[in-house]
């Protein structure tokens, strides 16, 4: 009666091959885990999914 | 002590109040419910009982319809279906399948092998059909969505069928099972209809982590197809031989690792086999939380098991597993941030227990079992 909707917002992490950060954002459609992602922000390397999970917002 | 309470001097007639001063209105209204309860108990019990049942199969019903009514929409906006979806949509959702009879228990893994496949085979087939030229990893996730909305049907039709002969006969006893199965039907079920948009999306859920470790394993080997839906990547560790295998992603399939095992074995002389799976966990212990143990740990309905288990009885290679606990409904879900988190703490423990368990020039499959939707090789 009281509780409240759970809602479920899927994230995907990405990591660069070469400086090895890490850049959460939100999952976008086509997202698939260890697929080369974008340009790593802090260095002139590529990122890779590296994982891909929902978080519970309350 | 015993003289405290004296047994032998009850007045019964006080006691009942029965004697000629008990007002007769006061007695009856004690007597009365006595006897009402006596032939109506049970069916004021059904009544109550019925109605929180009733508030289940609504929710059930409402699940069914739901999965439905996303696997049509789907299927449109995707696929552009040919004609006649909704049709075909019902048909499928109505499909039964008969297991074989069981007894005479002899041969009947076999025989529930086939019939399972067939059924697969037939689905894949006829899915296909809807939208020529439809990808694979489409057909996977179309059969997928198919499977839920069927088994939701499936549920909701033998809750409401046992809520209603119940209802029907006034029998209370009938209701009784149901009653105590309901909250475990309904979390099943609430699984099941949550599923749905991981799937249609294509993200991994919380089944996929073997399949996410070993993919990992995976990614700089050559790959090679060695049974249906199911690759394999022979790569070396420490001076030991490693059979990476896994179901083919990113599509929504667990593979067939017990065909593919055959394969290996006949060519390849194994020395230990290590499994990576989601279980269930119990209630109380953590969910993510990492085990090992011994023995085949892969689910479904047994018949990989088995096949799995024949082929290392014959061949004495021992079965290592490492599992992943999580819910039901994690299991079949979008993955959880804890479940990912183990990822890299059950990948090391894999390598450790293959520098623990077998010695130099020796040869170890490692199989990632689960549903591969969303994790590539």
């Amino acid at each position: 009666m009281f509780s409240k909707k759970k809602i479920v917002i899927a994230y995907t992490v990405e990591k660069c091959k070469k400086c090895g950060m890490l850049r959460k954002r939100k999952f976008a459609e086509g997202d698939v885990l260890f697929a080369e992602s974008s340009n790593c922000a802090s260095c002139d390397g590529m990122t890779s999914i590296e994982k891909i999970f929902g978080e519970i917002i309350e | 002590m015993l003289n405290l309470v004296n047994f032998t001097n009850f007045d019964f007639n006080q006691l009942f109040a029965m004697g000629d001063d008990t007002n007769p209105i006061m007695m009856l209204i004690w007597i009365i419910p006595i006897i009402f309860f006596v032939f109506y108990g049970q069916r004021i019990q059904l009544y109550i009982t019925s109605s929180e049942i009733k508030k289940g199969i609504k929710k059930l019903d409402s699940y069914k319809e739901e999965s439905r009514n996303e696997l049509i929409d789907y299927i449109t906006k995707n696929l552009k279906p040919k004609d006649d979806l909704i049709k075909k949509i019902d048909r499928f959702l109505d499909h039964f399948t008969i297991m074989p009879v069981d007894m005479d228990p002899n041969g009947i893994v076999d025989k529930v092998r086939h019939t399972v496949r067939s059924r697969e085979d037939y689905t894949r087939e006829h899915v296909k059909l809807l939208s020529p030229g439809i990808s694979d990893l489409e057909v996977t996730k179309v059969q997928t969505l198919l499977e839920i909305a069927s088994s939701l049907q499936m549920i909701y039709k033998i809750v409401n069928h046992m809520f209603l002969t119940a209802k029907k006969q006034n029998n209370y006893p009938l209701i009784l099972p149901l009653q105590m199965l309901l909250p475990f039907i309904m979390e099943q079920a609430e699984a099941m209809k949550e599923a749905i948009p991981a799937f249609k999306v294509g993200q991994p859920v919380g089944d996929g982590i073997g399949p996410m470790v070993v993919g990992k394993m995976m990614l700089s080997g050559e790959k090679e197809t060695v049974a249906f839906q199911t690759v394999l990547v022979k790569t070396e560790f420490e001076n030991r031989t490693l059979f990476l295998l896994k179901a083919e992603g990113p599509g929504s399939t667990v593979g067939r690792p017990a065909d593919a095992l055959e394969t290996i074995v006949s060519s390849n002389k194994l020395d230990v086999i290590i499994m990576i799976d989601a279980a269930l966990k119990m209630e109380g212990e953590d969910s993510a939380s990492i085990a090992q143990g011994f023995g085949a740990a892969i689910g479904g309905i047994g018949i990989d098991r088995f096949q799995i288990e024949a082929i290392a009885t014959n061949n004495s290679i021992p079965i290592f597993s490492i599992v992943v606990k999580q819910s039901v409904k994690e299991a079949i879900t979008l993955m959880t941030k804890e479940i990912a988190d183990q990822a890299d703490d059950v990948r090391s423990q894999v390598y450790e227990m293959i520098r623990e368990n077998t010695k130099q020039g020796q040869s170890v499959l490692i199989i990632g079992v689960g549903n591969t939707v969303g994790v590539p090789q």
